[in-house]
Parts: C-alpha cells; structure tokens; sequence
C-alpha cells in the first residue's frame, strides 16, 4: 500500500508511532546528532571553499580578493610533467595495493574460521590486528631498521648465515622498494581487514554446514562452497568501495618509507599535493588534485557498482 | 529510575561535548583592521646602486622621534590584546615545552601583564617553517609578527599577502631603541620589498664569519696515524690520513656523513673563483636552492663522490639523519662533527667523552689560505647583514601590531635582554672576575624547572639580537663554551683558544673576499616560489645518485641531471634573478 492510499486515520497512526519511536530512543537521536553533524560541517559546509580551485587562491586575501582564473588551475596541474609522473605512479601502486592487499584479509578469515581451538583463533586475531595500531612514521623507521641494506636486521642475519653476500637493496633499489612497501602494506592491513569477513561468516546459517557435512564435503569444499558464496556480498562491497580509491594516496605511508633513491615511486599525488599546496602555499592547485581524484575515485565506484549489478550481485547503492 | 536519568544526562552530555569538541575549530578568526600587503609592485624605484649606508641614511632622514616615545609612553591596553609570538620548534632533546615553560611565562609576566598583552607562542616547525606558516595563514591564525632568517622566503610571504606593510615614523615613536640599532647597523636599506616598508631587522653581531659554528674532529685519531695538525678538508693530505684512520680499523667510513635536507645543502663557497662573476652569483650563488649545473657544484660533488667510491662516506649515508650522524660521532664511527658551539660541546663533545674518557677531541681552525691539492678556497657564506628578519601579519590588528612593536622594544632593552639569555644568577650563569656573565653549566644540565629553551632561549630573544654578547669577542666566545663534567677542563680551554683564533681567521678570509654575502632582490622572484620545493626534492634524489655513481659516469650522469634539473625550474629562476639584476633590483657584488 502506498503512502498516497493511507487513509487520515491511518496516517494519524503512523505519526504518533514515529513521535513514540522518538521518545523512546530519544538518547540514540542525540548520540546520532554528532555523526550527522561531523557531515554536515566537514563534508557539505565545506563545498563552498572548493570554489578555490577556480581561483588564483592566497590565504591571507581570501575569496574575495583572489584572483577568478576558471580552468586555469586544471590546465596548469595537468601539463605539468610532476604531476603526470605522480599521477601514473599513484594509479600503479594503488592497483598493485588492490590486487594484493584486497585478497588478503579474506583468505586469512577462511583460514582464522577453520582454526579449532578457540584460544588459539583469539590470540592469533590479537596478534594479526595489532600492526593497525601503528602509525606509519613507526612502521618506516621499523622497516628502516628491519632491511637496510649493510646495517638492517634482515641483511646482517642472511649474511651472517651465508645466504647472501650483498645486502639486499629492500628499500633504495626501486622494484625491491615497491615489493617491500606493498607486502608492509599487507601486513598492516590485512589482520583488521578480517573483522568484517568474519563477521559476515558468522551470519550463515550452521545448518548449511552440518548438510554439507553428511553428504561428505570437506574443508576445502565447504569453504568454497559455503564460506566464499556467503561473504560474497560482503566482498563485492568492499571491492566497490576500494576502488574508489585507487586515485587515493596515502601521505604518511609514502614519506615514512621514501628516501632520495626512490623518489620516482614514492612521489606519488598525497606527495605532490603537500609540496605543492602546503609547502609552495598553492591552495588552488592542490585542491585542483584533490578534486580530481574524488571525481575520478567517484566515477569509479559508480562504474564498479553498474557492473556488479550486471554481474547479478547486489550493488553498493 | 534515577539510575536511568542519570545515563540519559551521561550519554546527553558526551554528545555535547563530542560535538562541541569537533566544531571547535569552527569560529571565524579576528577581523584584520588593516588591508593585506599588495602584490609585488614592478615599478618600484630601483635605488640599489647605493650603499647600504647610503640607503640607510636616506631613509632614516625622513623619520623624526618624539621625545617621549619608547617604554615611557607606554599605557595598558583598555581591552586585553593577543600577541602571537612564532617560535621555532627544532624538535630538540632535553629542551622544554617552546610554547608553554618557565620562560614564556616569565615573559607574560614581566611584560605581557604591564601592558594588558596575552601572549600566545606559536610553534613553528624549524625544518618545515613554509608549510607551517601556510596552514597558519589559512586558518587565519597567522603569527602577529612573522621571523625568518632567509630573505626569500620573507618575500614570498610577502607575495602571498600574508605581510602589512609599515610606517617606520610609528614604528620609530614606538619602538625608538630597536629603530636606532637599526640605524647604528645600516640596515633600513633591508626593510624594504618592491618600494614598500615590510622588515625589521634585528641585529647580528660578527655577521661575516661564522664562528659559532664549529668543526669537532677526533685528533686522537689523527695522532695515531701520524698527523700532529689536523689536515685541511678534501685535500690530498685530508684522504690520506682518512684512508689511514680506516686501514688502522679506529672507523670503517671515517668521512660518516647524512642524508641533506636541501635548504643550505652543499654550500660551495669553497669551490668558487674568486672574484666571482657578478652575474653568476646572482643566478646560482644563493644557498637556498642549490645549484646544480653551476661548476662550483660540480666540483663539490665530485668530491663527494671521489670520498663514496674510496669507501669513506658510509654507504647508508643517504639514509643517515643528523641524530643518527650524531650518535655515530659520539659512538666514534665518524671523524668529525660540526653544529653550533653550545650544543656540539654540551651534548655532543660532553656526550663522547663521557663514553670515552681516553678520546682527544679538537677544534678544527679556520684556514686562510688557498688548498692547491684539492683546488678550493677556504670560503664560508657570510650571514646577512642582520639577524632576524621580522615582518608584521596581514592578518593582526592594528592593536596587536604596536603589542608587537612594543615587545620588541621592551625585548632589546639592556635588562630585559641580559636576563632572558642568561637566566638567573648562580642556578645559570655566574658573573666572571670582568663582571661579564659565564654559564655555569650546559643547557641540558639546568634544572628542569627553570631550563631555558634551544640555544639559551635564543629562539625567543632572535627577535632583537643574533648572539648572547657580552663584553669582547674573545669573552663572549668564552661564556659560550660551558665547562662540563666530562671534558677536561684544559680541553674547553683549548677549545675557546681555536674558536676564538676561528673567529680572527674568518675575519682574515672576509677581508681577502672569501665571505660572500648572497645576492638580495628587492622584488619578489615569482619563479622561486613555483618551483624551490621539486628543485630541493630533486636535488636530493639526483644528487645521491650522482654521489653514488662510479668515478667514470661521474661527467655524463651530472650533465644529464643538470639539465633535467634546469628544466623542471631551476633555469626559469636563474633567468629571473638575473633580470632583477639588471634591472638594478637587487644588492651587488660587493656591496
């Protein structure tokens, strides 16, 4: 039945369970106020300020003294060689991310959902979320220490033991940098990255199992019969939203593990952003970058989101 | 019941504060009552064919004094004014809070209450001072007055619209003092950008040497290779007792080294021909962004990687930060150790020998002549003929402003000034047999409660004068050198003896030439502010490299990234400095 075919009386009915609802939970309203606010201020309040990129902005003249230059902000940031370089080596790393680091959490859930001994299962979930609490700056001086070549941990043990004789370049040679920083990446994320797989396992149904059982399914076979097709929404969720952010670049990451012989793969957008605006104080020309990745991250999802639809799953929005 | 109140009223009163907590940022900043600085102004007069002197005298022709100006004058402001004072925060060990400590207190209290002054100190991070200032502007929140030692930044400010131009007549009647140091120093020729007043100059004594800073070097290391005098840096002799200190295993990189941070990176006065060519030091002579394709460059890079590939710089340098440097000084993996004087010798000398009592630890002098072996000069960049530059916020009341002006004055008073660097009587300094102040232990000995800040609260006292200065040069070269628990007490004499035979030898090379002040532009260069931040970041990448490569690509490799390092803007800033140049705005060589 539609709203439009609800009689008066029934309508009165409906108000007075709403109002009702309200009173009720009225302290979960006031608690959702603070969210509902952090929006508004932070995301919608601040469309206003993106009028900048189409300007010659400076802080300290504001709006309305700076200079109106329409798509002159655009032009500038994309013929420049830097931004070019920072661009492509961004979309690498963030595909490269996606493609390791999105498998990941989900094979370690099906792997922490297989485990017997309770006990066990929860000190391993301990250990693996652990790393999430790091900052990146410990993390890089962690690395540091961990794979210099001459002087790092893992270098001394495997020359000491005769494997190698040369230090492994894990982090100023560039293709051993990238692998390092990508697998460091993993092992940051992947640990946390399982909280929402295994919630979503528990969800299905036991009994699914328990038949699987007595027609003679093993582990492997209820895994990826069961287990996989009943995250699979979950999954294609997150996928979604992860490719948004593939013109993502996170800037404490990327500091935190450069230095001067890998600047051609760390200098990626969160880089280029912060010299450019912070450092160089060209306001427009960074927010020229960073709304250019949210239109691209958000055309993106949109585009991901169509094909799952297609693909018969159940879409994000 | 009352039990379920008091939850409604508990989780109504964190939503509040979480919220409140979240929009605090939210407010609108303080209306400025004056108009920000203009965009630089092209046809500003170009009146730098004068001498400073000249152009001092000038200016201070037009400006006249009241008799009663100055502290005398001075009522409490009706209603409270904030004054937002920058701080540098060098992120140093064992130094307090830079923007809460006893010190700012002290300050708010001998002055700030006087005058009805909050004072706010701003911190501001040393090594990232741009980015800072930026993210202050943006929030409106802009220190009341603005500091920093190099003048290209002050001029980028000043294009950005974060400076206020001044009336030195008010300033002059407000802070009478400040304005004669300024006239006594030849500086008034300094305050000026694009034809408009924007700085204030604090004064620096000793401007054109460099004696603070100061060179430590193992010389029991030296003695037992052989050397009974230290040898002259990159010369033949230099290598020599280098490869021989590695041979002998007392280090296995003597040379050490670290990673650069691009703003005074390879200074290469030492690779340059004197006299220099006027328009060369224009274009490439400045230290901020360093001139990579300029031959005296070359040269120094050449060295470097001459010390690489021999195996003297350790191979992990790039990797290496000045803490870490440090430390590998004091763990006797390096041979040298250069900071300045107050704290190399009280945290790094004091921290050696206190790890290794049997070490010998030495001053390297200053030479004064010519090394033919390595082909360079012993030259050093001259400071600036003042200390810090201070500009006023576009973004400040006129209120806050003359606060400003005021603390200024009140801050190069005598007293104030003699207090603030010293501290107090017998817990910091003692008078000596001269009457003339010694500090009686290193800074990170003081008592916790009263230490005074970086460099004896330097980082607040810049604001009037560059250096604690107290009686001759050899005295104030002596307090400057505490005495300390580890090193032995003929040693700090023999220190004070180098440092200050440093001092005269500076002076000798300054008088022959070879302590060029850098060129100065009396306009903004648009191009510097466009492009210095990839310029340092790929310095420090191609540099490595270049360091790095073998003796044979040594050539191709640095023309190669010569270009390359043109191209993405160093050649767009070389062409502009050089029609400031010809245009008559900027200072000369020379002047």
């Amino acid at each position: 039945m539609t709203k439009k075919n609800l009689t008066p009386e029934e309508r009165a009915r409906h108000k007075r369970e709403r109002l009702s609802h309200i009173r009720r939970d009225w302290q979960l309203y006031v608690m959702l106020l603070f969210p509902v606010l952090l929006v508004v201020f932070f995301n919608y309040a601040a469309y206003p300020g993106m009028r900048l990129v189409f300007m010659d902005y400076k802080p300290a003249r504001g709006y309305a003294g700076s200079e109106w230059v329409g798509l002159e902000m655009f032009r500038k940031v994309f013929s420049e060689k830097e931004f070019q370089k920072s661009l492509i080596t961004s979309i690498f790393f963030n595909l490269a991310d996606l493609a390791i680091t999105f498998p990941m959490p989900v094979i370690l859930a099906l792997m922490l959902n297989e485990l017997r001994y309770a006990r066990f299962k929860k000190v391993s979930q301990t250990i693996l979320y652990l790393p999430h609490f790091l900052s990146w700056p410990i993390i890089g001086s962690l690395a540091y220490i961990m794979f210099k070549p001459t002087t790092g941990l893992v270098n001394m043990a495997l020359m000491n033991l005769g494997i190698i004789q040369k230090g492994i370049p894990f982090l100023t040679d560039k293709w051993h940098w990238a692998v390092t920083y990508l697998l460091v990446g993993v092992w940051q994320t992947m640990g946390w990255g399982t909280i929402i797989y295994l919630a979503a396992i528990t969800g299905i149904n036991g009994e699914l199992y328990e038949a699987s059982m007595i027609d003679g399914a093993n582990r492997w076979q209820r895994m990826w019969h069961i287990t996989l097709p009943g995250i699979r929404p979950t999954i294609v969720t997150l996928l979604i939203m992860n490719i948004g952010k593939v013109m993502g670049s996170n800037f404490e990451r990327l500091t935190s593990f450069g230095n001067s012989q890998v600047r051609d793969y760390y200098y990626q957008l969160a880089v280029y952003i912060y010299q450019k605006g912070l450092a160089n104080s060209q306001f427009s020309k960074a927010t020229a970058v960073g709304v250019f990745q949210s239109l691209v991250g958000l055309l993106l999802v949109l585009l991901a989101d169509r094909i799952a639809k297609k693909l018969g799953e159940d879409g994000l929005l | 019941m009352k039990k379920r109140m008091m939850k409604r009223l508990l989780a109504l009163a964190l939503t509040g504060v979480m919220t409140g907590g979240a929009l605090a940022g939210c407010g609108e900043a303080q209306a400025p009552a004056q108009a920000p600085a203009d965009a630089p102004a092209a046809e500003a007069p170009a009146a730098e064919e004068k001498t400073d002197e000249e152009k001092t005298a000038e200016i201070a022709e037009t400006v006249e004094v009241a008799a009663e100006a100055g502290i005398p004058g001075y009522t409490p402001f009706a209603e409270s004014v904030e004054l937002r004072i920058p701080v540098y925060d060098r992120g140093a060990e064992g130094v307090p809070d830079v923007s809460d400590n006893y010190w700012t207190k002290w300050l708010q209290e001998n002055f700030g209450d006087q005058y009805n002054i909050k004072m706010t100190f701003v911190p501001i991070t040393r090594s990232d001072v741009m980015t800072d200032y930026s993210l202050l502007a943006a929030g409106q929140q802009l220190p009341t007055f603005l500091m920093e030692y190099d003048f290209p930044k002050q001029a980028q400010w000043a294009a950005d619209g974060y400076l206020v131009e001044y009336d030195l007549n008010e300033f002059a009647q407000v802070a009478p003092t400040y304005y004669q140091k300024m006239v006594d120093n030849n500086q008034l020729g300094y305050t000026q950008l694009n034809g408009k007043t924007y700085f204030a100059l604090a004064e620096r004594p000793y401007y054109n040497t460099n004696y603070t800073w100061v060179e430590f070097v193992r010389q029991d290391w030296l003695e037992q290779v052989g050397y009974d005098h230290i040898p002259y840096t990159n010369s033949d002799e230099w290598f020599d007792a280098m490869k021989k200190i590695q041979e002998a295993g007392l280090a296995e990189h003597p040379a050490g080294g670290q990673m650069i941070d691009g703003l005074g990176s390879d200074q290469n006065y030492g690779f340059r021909t004197y006299p220099m060519n006027e328009e060369e030091w224009a274009m490439y002579g400045d230290y901020s962004i360093v001139s990579l394709g300029w031959e005296p460059n070359k040269n120094l890079l050449r060295m470097e990687n001459k010390k690489y590939n021999l195996g003297l710089l350790d191979p992990e340098y790039y990797m290496t930060d000045g803490e870490t440097a440090k430390a590998n000084f004091i763990n006797g993996k390096s041979y040298s150790y250069a900071q300045y004087i107050p704290s190399t010798v009280s945290d790094v000398v004091e921290s050696l020998y206190a790890l290794n009592p049997d070490a010998k630890v030495a001053v390297h002098v200053q030479e004064t002549e010519a090394d033919a072996t390595s082909g360079t000069v012993p030259a050093l960049r001259s400071n600036n003929p003042f200390g810090m530059m201070i500009s006023f916020s576009s973004q400040a009341s006129e209120d806050q402003i003359k606060a400003a002006w005021m603390y200024m004055e009140w801050m190069i008073q005598e007293e104030n000034l003699f207090n603030f660097q010293w501290g107090l009587e017998g817990e910091h300094y003692k008078l000596n047999d001269k009457n003339l102040p010694e500090s009686v232990c290193a800074l990170t000995d003081q008592p916790v409660e009263h230490r005074q800040g970086f460099n004896y609260n330097k980082d607040y006292w810049c604001v009037a004068i560059e250096a604690r200065n107290a009686g001759t040069i050899e005295d104030v070269i002596a307090a400057a050198v505490p005495n300390t628990d580890h090193i032995p007490a003929e040693t700090i004499e023999q220190f004070k003896k180098d440092i200050i035979q440093t001092y005269y030898n500076q002076v000798a090379i300054s008088e022959k030439g070879w302590v060029p002040v850098d060129c100065m532009f009396a306009t903004t260069i648009d191009s510097v502010g466009e492009y210095q931040e990839t310029l340092k970041d790929l310095y420090k990448t191609y540099r490595d490299e270049i360091v790095m490569t073998g003796e044979d690509n040594f050539d191709s490799l640095y023309d190669q990234r010569a270009q390359e390092y043109a191209d993405a803007g160093y050649q767009a800033i070389a062409d502009e400095r050089l029609e400031a140049l010809k245009s008559g705005m900027s200072s000369k060589l020379g002047n």
